[in-house]
């Protein structure tokens, strides 16, 4: 069932429940009021009737001049007050044996057995009003009985008055009553009906740019329309749009970065293929090969062979970098940028390059051997670019709240073009210059992935002819 | 003597190239970048193209736009697989495409169909006292013509062309029999031994073990 129903016919079942049972208590209890004042009404009409029979009894003594009347002047005197009784108001009078002394004209009252029944059950010692309703043919006759006791002798009086009129108003007031209620039920549940669609619309709204966005548009946005609660929630549905957007945006450049590594690492791993498959092919299938073509062919397949070597140790490198767990600790920035110059001393010595350092005395936290490879990779592609007899300038020191390490060379420098991709892996800006020089494309690749693990950015200022500076700007959170 | 022009970026891989062509009697010239390539092409000497894709300067696609109208056929060099790349490089109007790493005698295969397409191969070959007309399917042994069968005359005919060279059952297969031609190396075996007994070809069509067969040629003996 659909929560409209559901909240439909819950509330619609609810609504009639109560009107019904309010009605029924009201209509009951205005039926108990009215039957009240009818028995006090009954038992006034019996009294009067009671003393009149008193009376007559005591005026027909009087005036006979006796001092009993006997059992037949006391029934003449029964019959005549009995039979005085208008014709809705019927009446009888019985012995204190319950025999019928007199009884007005009204046989089906009278010959009706529970009439009989009730009579028998009255004590003839007590002298309390039982009253009862009688149903009699068509007809309701609310009934008084009770004791009484006229010139020494106990005798059982009986009144009776036509209460049908009660009864019919109240049969009239529930068929009103249902009738009005099932009326306003119609009513009712038309108008619930229109407020319980109009109060949901937002929700299948809703459930429609949910599936729009589950979909994969993850463009679209709700607008924020209806009631409070739904608001909210489109609300939140956007902002979760928002990150499923985001996320989706960031897989996809991800999945696109990985392709290009693979298709670059394709072709980068292929082509020293190339060049081995064929020479080693000749070498195999050509009956005189030369000495020197020997020599050549297979010192060519060495080379390519170094490079792939070069090429697929660095993938290692990189791929390790991923997986393993860095064991960052204190250490000093001029510390490690001497201990890199040592290392690198020998190239440093071959190109005649010199190094020069300004370095303010900062700490921070890393992985030493990391972070060392890092700068060795960085200060080897400055001496690669420089020419011989120039100086690398490297600066350490604070700006921003971060720690800024820059590396400038005065060598060849390279395009904003170049620049911009120079990060890229497999990206070289002399392709066959730095292949000789063994170089695979990776090193800045895998710079950028070690300044990613010390929460650091690299970036690059480069001119043309003129030189290059680097610059690994480390978070302040690194510092010590 | 026919020439081709080699547009390769890796000197290793043109220097390789050069050396395969070489033992074909084929005459290469190297050029290392994109637009000294087209340049070079446009002098329209050029019986052949061999292009790689990725080239700086100016890519293969770029270049083989450029050189439409030089009138040396094409064959496209690339390390990539994609059927894309495959097909624009033939809808720009390659002749054929090899993905690298290939072998020597893939290349030269490749090359020989694309010049015999062009008409730029010999088409009567002389080896001692044979002679042997492509064109016309007719081989002589001292001017009086010799039987053979279609496949046979195949078989001779790439031993001709590939003199002194190493050649394995698997590549004669691929080349005569077709890549979808699954028989075994013994059907090479049998028409190989056929082609031998016809021509008079034991001391020269001499077989190589665990390789295949080479001719050796004339003028070395």
């Amino acid at each position: 069932m659909k929560l409209w129903q559901k909240i439909f016919l819950s509330s619609l079942f609810l609504i009639i429940a109560a009107v019904n049972v309010i009605s029924i208590v009201l209509l009951n209890n205005s039926h108990k009021l009215i039957i009240e004042r009818e028995q006090s009404h009954a038992i006034r009409e019996y009294e009067y009737f009671a003393a009149s029979f008193a009376n007559s009894a005591i005026y027909e003594r009087l005036r006979s001049e006796k001092i009993i009347l006997n059992d037949k002047e006391i029934s003449e005197i029964a019959t005549d007050i009995v039979s005085g009784r208008p014709k809705t108001q019927p009446a009888a009078i019985y012995s204190s044996e319950k025999k019928p002394i007199a009884e007005s004209a009204m046989p089906e009252l009278f010959k009706h057995d529970d009439l009989e029944r009730f009579i028998s059950s009255i004590s003839s010692t007590s002298d309390n009003y039982n009253i009862r309703v009688f149903n009699c043919s068509d007809k309701r006759y609310m009934a008084v009985c009770s004791t009484i006791k006229v010139e020494d002798k106990t005798f059982l009086l009986l009144t009776a008055s036509d209460v049908s009129e009660i009864f019919t108003l109240r049969t009239k007031q529930t068929n009103f009553v249902r009738q009005v209620g099932m009326i306003s039920a119609a009513v009712i549940s038309l108008i619930l009906l229109v407020t319980v669609i109009l109060l949901l619309r937002p929700l299948s709204r809703l459930n429609t740019y949910t599936k729009a966005i589950a979909g994969g548009n993850y463009k679209i946005r709700i607008r924020k329309r209806g009631s409070r609660e739904f608001r909210e929630l489109a609300e939140n549905m956007n902002i979760m749009a928002d990150s499923i957007q985001s996320n989706a945006a960031r897989l996809e450049k991800i999945a696109e970065d990985r392709q290009t590594f693979i298709a670059n690492l394709a072709h980068e791993m292929k082509t020293p293929l190339t060049s081995i498959l064929g020479f080693a092919d000749l070498l195999r299938i050509k009956k005189n090969v030369s000495d020197k073509e020997r020599v050549e062919y297979a010192g060519t397949i060495v080379e390519e062979t170094k490079r792939l070597r070069s090429l697929s140790g660095k993938l290692m490198e990189l791929i390790a970098l991923g997986g393993t767990e860095t064991e960052k600790k204190p250490v000093s920035i001029p510390g490690m940028i001497k201990d890199t110059e040592t290392s690198l001393l020998p190239l440093l010595q071959k190109n005649s390059v010199s190094l020069s350092c300004q370095c303010e005395d900062i700490t921070i936290s890393a992985d030493e051997e990391l972070f060392k490879s890092l700068l060795y990779n960085i200060i080897e592609n400055a001496v690669k670019a420089s020419a011989i007899g120039q100086e690398i300038n490297i600066r350490a020191g604070m700006s921003d709240g971060n720690a800024v390490i820059a590396i400038t060379d005065h060598g060849i420098g390279m395009s904003k073009e170049d620049a911009k991709k120079v990060f890229e892996p497999f990206y070289m800006v002399d392709k066959s210059r730095s292949r000789k020089a063994g170089g695979a494309g990776l090193g800045l690749a895998l710079c950028v992935k070690i300044a990613e693990i010390h929460n650091a950015v690299l970036t690059l200022d480069s001119t043309l002819g003129e030189g290059t500076t680097v610059y690994i700007i480390i978070s302040g959170e690194e510092c010590l | 003597m026919i020439n081709i022009l080699i547009i390769e970026d890796d000197q290793n891989i043109a220097k390789m190239i050069k050396a395969t062509l070489s033992i074909v009697n084929y005459n290469g010239t190297c050029c290392y970048d994109g637009k000294s390539g087209a340049k070079e092409a446009m002098k329209g000497t050029y019986d052949l193209i061999l292009l790689d894709v990725m080239l700086p300067e100016m890519n293969g696609f770029e270049v083989m736009d450029a050189i439409k109208n030089c009138g040396s056929p094409v064959i496209f060099l690339t390390a990539m697989q994609d059927v894309a790349d495959k097909v624009k490089g033939l809808r720009l109007g390659a002749e054929d495409y090899i993905v690298k790493p290939f072998e020597a005698l893939e290349l030269l295969a490749r090359i020989d169909v694309v010049l015999r397409r062009s008409n730029k191969t010999q088409n009567i070959i002389t080896y001692g006292s044979l002679s042997v007309d492509i064109a016309s399917h007719i081989i002589t042994d001292n001017g009086e013509p010799v039987q053979l069968t279609p496949k046979e005359f195949e078989v001779i005919v790439y031993f001709l062309q590939h003199q002194d060279i190493a050649v394995s059952r698997e590549r004669l297969l691929s080349n005569i029999w077709g890549y979808e031609f699954e028989g075994e190396s013994r059907t090479v075996d049998i028409h190989v031994q056929q082609v031998r007994r016809k021509l008079g070809l034991k001391d020269k069509l001499i077989t190589i073990p665990k390789l295949g067969y080479r001719l050796e040629s004339q003028d070395k003996t």
